[in-house]
């Protein structure tokens, strides 16, 4: 990667991490893995988060009171922390969201993508 | 499979956040790489090459670090999973209060000494208290629903016998007519000569009716209770129930005892019940129980039965008296010469064991310990403060980087706690050890009731504990309130200059010392009060002469001495046989020897004669032999008893009438007259006219501190058959070496004879006062703990100040100040609060005095000398507490005081 594709790809990252993070918890809980995981599978390997991005943005995600972590034991399997939106949290991806579009439409407006 | 916790762990060693969360993050993060180790795996990766691609993810390991720490490591909470409940980073933060207190307790031991110590005194010493107001006042009484059980007298309060035993004939009315009661019983104390099963010993019992054990519902243990044909005149009365002690003791426990007979004044007993271990009824050392059969053909003017009752459910004391009224003033119509003039007096067990007046001076004690730990508490507070302003940069700093007030409030809070709960185990462990001492030191002379009941239970150690607790917040809170209040600024600067602390702190802890000396002079006077009581006591002339004199019982079997003619001819042998032994200078015989328990008292008649109103027509009564005042050394006008006034007996004659009267008895009744010679009717020796042949000083049969009463003697060998009689000799020295030959003088002239309570009057004037020296050695202890800590307080503060002020002096004496202007201000100062406080504390006790009076003897408890003297005291006292710092102020040298800037 060169030197100005790192630069933006860190950039639009932090704009959006904290959007991404709260819409893939809003239908159901999920763990730091799979949030990871998802992101990764559905931005087609484009967008990566590494362990010590991901967690700093649950745990502030968690203290402003956006999402919820609960440890959950499941048969077989380690226990593992889920993450679910909370009713604040909802409110703040709303206005994430219409944020981002307006964002995004502005900046393909004006960069005429 | 790598072991990924430990990878991480490793990388955020240096996370700075509690341990708690610490092995949440590890988990969690590690849960992720072993999930990402796999799925890379699972997609054909080869597992070294997994490995490295793994390790990728921890390779800005720092920026994660502090990251996790600025988010969730600054001293706020997570938020809160699930209801209230305090989070663990709450509980962290007051643990790490604890342990920072604890750490810093640790290393000023000098501090925490003296601080634990001051406060342990206080704990331990309420602890103590409450122990004995717990078991005396707050605890139930060891009976079954005890608040419907009533003790009941006959009650005469013209004659002045408020509280009076009742006659048989009596007893049996109220039990026949009353309803408010479940059942009424009676019971005498019954002491028999024990001959089955070796030497004659007498063995304490009661005779009670059947009504007794269910009015107390206690059930035998082994056997059954009485039934109402043995407990009936004529029936089949030589039964016994035996306590749990009597058949461990002297039946061995055997199961199989019930049946079987025990010889009782040569008549054999069937013991047909042992009591259970817990029967709290009567003496500790009773032996056994045989049934009263109260009689009503018996004389109603003959007093001597207890009657106590079992309320029914539902029906109160008040209730219960105003029947009761009903039925005396039936009585005394139906009986006008015996029982007009008598009514009835109730009380609740409660009230009747535990009188008002113990109640009060145990109040009295509670109040003074509590002053106690007031005064503790003011020392370690000026100790605390003394300390926190020399941690007041520290605090000023913390404040001024944002720490929040309540926070530094709580830390020194949680320091003081600290402190408490040391003293407060100190104390508790002290009052403990007290509480065994005092059980184990003669309680049955310290004049409480109860005290047999006397234990450390879960109350006593949750008051401890409260105290404790309570102390450490009131001597924590105004220093922590005090050391986070300051202006920032101003408090850094003034220590960084290192003079004087500020103002407040000085008022503050001048109140302290102010209010310390006020409760000492208080508690002081209350102790001198007391002392000058027990001097005073001290100093009343018992009217005999104790000193050489033995006393004990004599028992006569009934069976065998069953008429008054072989008593006499016993103690007509006895006498002059005992008075022959080497060594005894003089015996007598009473019916009630001075100093020893029981009382006779009678109803007086004067033919022809009107007392002024408000005098009582009552006496005490004692029947004595002749030499009886001679021996004790009371002295006497007229003659004593002799021959003349007992002619050998002749059936059906009636003795001749002479009397011997005491001083207060000539006073009362003859005042101004000469009582020689003059007549009176005693009702107890029968409707005849007795003549005055002689008039005896005042003895204080009672106590010291009881003032004697009108007593009418006659002779014992007039009325002989008085049981068991006291027998009084006297001899040149070692009394009580005689009382071995006494014993075979008796077993000589009759081997089923017993002799005990064998007292020497010297220790029984000495346990009369048993109840008023305890008193005064309680409070004494007391205030001179309070006097002491009062001390330390003032010369604690005084030096400090002197500590603080060095540089001050220095000043003043490089500017030409005399060793005498700085020895002044040091004084002067320390002696201005000593003098406030004193002033305070003698208004305290001017106003506390009211309170005092039942517990002093003689004295006024505004008594002018005792408010003069402990006040001068302990100013006295203040002065060398303030002249040992203001001698260091001396010594101070300008030079080096200004230096040490």
């Amino acid at each position: 990667m060169k030197y100005i594709d790192r630069i933006l790809d860190r950039e639009l990252k932090k704009g959006s991490a904290e959007l991404l993070v709260l819409s893939l918890v809003e239908h159901r809980a999920r763990h730091g893995y799979e949030i990871s995981q998802v992101i990764e599978d559905r931005s087609e390997g484009a967008v990566r988060f590494r362990v010590a991005s991901l967690y700093p943005l649950l745990y502030r995600l968690e203290k402003r009171g956006w999402i919820s972590g609960r440890w959950v034991e499941k048969p077989g399997q380690r226990r593992r922390r889920y993450y679910r939106i909370t009713p604040q949290g909802r409110k703040v991806l709303a206005r994430q969201r219409s944020g981002w579009e307006r964002f995004v439409a502005a900046v393909n407006r004006i960069a005429e993508v | 499979m790598r072991d990924w916790k430990s990878e991480v762990r490793l990388r955020l060693r240096h996370l700075e956040i509690d341990a708690a969360r610490h092995a949440q993050i590890l988990e969690e993060v590690s849960g992720h790489l072993a999930d990402r180790h796999r799925s890379l795996l699972a997609r054909g990766m080869s597992a070294e090459a997994a490995d490295q691609a793994v390790l990728q993810e921890l390779s800005d390991s720092d920026a994660l670090t502090r990251e996790i720490t600025r988010i969730t490591g600054r001293g706020d909470t997570e938020p809160p999973v699930a209801g209230g409940v305090p989070s663990r980073r709450a509980v962290e933060s007051w643990l790490q209060d604890v342990r920072y207190g604890a750490r810093l307790l640790r290393r000023s031991p000098g501090f925490t000494a003296v601080a634990a110590i001051t406060l342990a005194l206080g704990v331990g010493a309420n602890t103590a208290i409450f122990t004995v107001v717990n078991a005396i006042v707050l605890r139930p009484l060891p009976f079954s629903e005890p608040n419907r059980l009533v003790r009941i007298w006959e009650s005469n309060p013209e004659k002045g016998w408020p509280q009076f035993s009742a006659s048989h004939p009596t007893y049996l009315d109220w039990r026949a007519r009353a309803q408010s009661f479940e059942r009424l019983a009676a019971q005498t104390s019954a002491g028999f000569t024990l001959t089955s099963g070796g030497d004659a010993q007498i063995v304490r019992g009661l005779a009670v009716t059947t009504d007794l054990l269910p009015v107390l519902a206690v059930n035998p243990e082994l056997g059954r209770n009485f039934t109402s044909e043995e407990d009936h005149p004529g029936g089949r009365t030589n039964v016994t129930i035996v306590t749990h002690r009597f058949w461990e003791q002297k039946l061995a426990s055997n199961p199989s005892v019930l049946g079987t007979a025990i010889t009782l004044d040569g008549q054999p007993y069937e013991i047909i019940g042992v009591l259970p271990k817990s029967f709290g009824w009567g003496p500790a050392t009773l032996d056994l129980l045989v049934p009263l059969a109260p009689n009503p053909a018996r004389a109603r003017g003959d007093h001597r039965l207890l009657v106590a009752g079992r309320l029914r459910p539902g029906v109160s004391l008040k209730q219960a008296q105003s029947e009761m009224d009903g039925i005396a003033a039936q009585i005394a119509r139906q009986y006008p010469d015996s029982n007009s003039g008598w009514g009835i007096r109730m009380l609740t067990f409660y009230d009747w064991i535990v009188p008002a007046e113990t109640r009060q001076s145990l109040l009295i004690f509670m109040g003074a310990v509590g002053l106690v730990l007031l005064i503790a508490c003011g020392n370690v507070a000026s100790l605390m403060l003394a300390r926190t302003s020399a941690r007041q940069k520290e605090l000023s700093v913390r404040v001024a980087l944002g720490a929040q007030r309540s926070r530094i409030i709580r830390q020194l809070l949680v320091e003081s706690v600290l402190v408490a709960l040391i003293g407060g185990v100190l104390g508790f462990a002290a009052a403990w050890v007290s509480m065994r001492w005092l059980t184990a030191a003669a309680p049955t002379t310290v004049g409480l009731p109860r005290l047999n009941e006397l234990s450390v239970d879960v109350r006593v150690f949750w008051f401890a504990l409260a105290a404790a607790l309570g102390a450490g917040v009131l001597f924590g809170l105004l220093p922590a309130i005090q050391a986070s209040r300051p202006q920032v600024s101003d408090t850094l600067k003034e220590t960084t200059r290192g003079g004087t602390t500020g103002h407040r702190g000085h008022r503050v802890r001048a109140a302290l010392i102010v209010g310390e000396v006020a409760l000492s002079v208080a508690l002081l006077i209350g102790a001198g009060l007391l002392i000058r009581s027990f001097v005073r006591v001290q100093q009343v002339q018992p009217g005999l002469q104790v000193d050489g004199l033995v006393t004990m019982r004599v028992n006569l079997p009934r069976t065998t001495y069953n008429d008054g003619a072989k008593s006499r001819a016993f103690y007509d042998r006895l006498l002059p046989q005992l008075a022959a032994l080497p060594g005894v200078q003089a015996v007598g015989t009473s019916s009630g020897v001075p100093l020893t328990p029981g009382s006779t008292s009678t109803e007086l008649k004067f033919p022809g004669r009107i007392l002024p109103a408000g005098v009582p027509a009552s006496a005490d009564w004692r029947l004595v032999s002749p030499g009886y005042f001679h021996t004790l050394g009371i002295p006497l006008r007229g003659r004593d008893f002799d021959s003349r006034d007992a002619p050998p007996p002749q059936p059906n004659t009636a003795p001749p009438p002479s009397i011997i009267i005491s001083e207060a008895f000539a006073r009362r009744y003859w005042p101004n007259e000469d009582a020689l010679g003059k007549t009176v009717v005693i009702t107890s020796f029968g409707p005849r006219v007795q003549t005055v042949v002689g008039v005896a000083g005042d003895v204080r049969s009672f106590g010291l501190d009881v003032e004697a009463g009108p007593m009418v003697y006659a002779s014992a060998q007039a009325y002989s058959g008085w049981n068991p009689m006291g027998l009084v000799v006297r001899s040149a020295q070692e009394p009580e070496s005689r009382v071995a030959d006494v014993r075979s003088v008796i077993r000589q002239i009759d081997p089923q004879v017993p002799i005990y309570d064998v007292t020497l009057l010297s220790d029984a004037l000495s346990d009369s006062l048993g109840a008023r020296r305890f008193n005064m050695y309680l409070l004494g202890s007391f205030a001179a703990i309070a006097a002491t800590l009062a001390f330390v307080g003032l010369f604690g503060v005084l030096a400090y100040l002197v500590s603080q002020r060095t540089r001050d002096i220095g000043i003043r004496l490089a500017l030409g100040a005399g060793p005498a202007d700085v020895f002044k201000l040091i004084v002067g100062q320390g002696m201005l609060l000593a003098l406030i406080g004193a002033v305070l504390g003698v208004g305290g006790a001017l106003a506390a005095a009211r309170v005092m009076k039942s517990l002093l003897f003689s004295v006024d408890p505004r008594d002018p000398l005792t408010f003069a003297v402990v006040p001068l005291v302990l100013l006295t006292v203040a002065v060398l507490a303030c002249y040992l710092p203001a001698r260091r102020a001396l010594r101070v040298d300008p030079l080096i005081a200004l230096r040490a800037e």
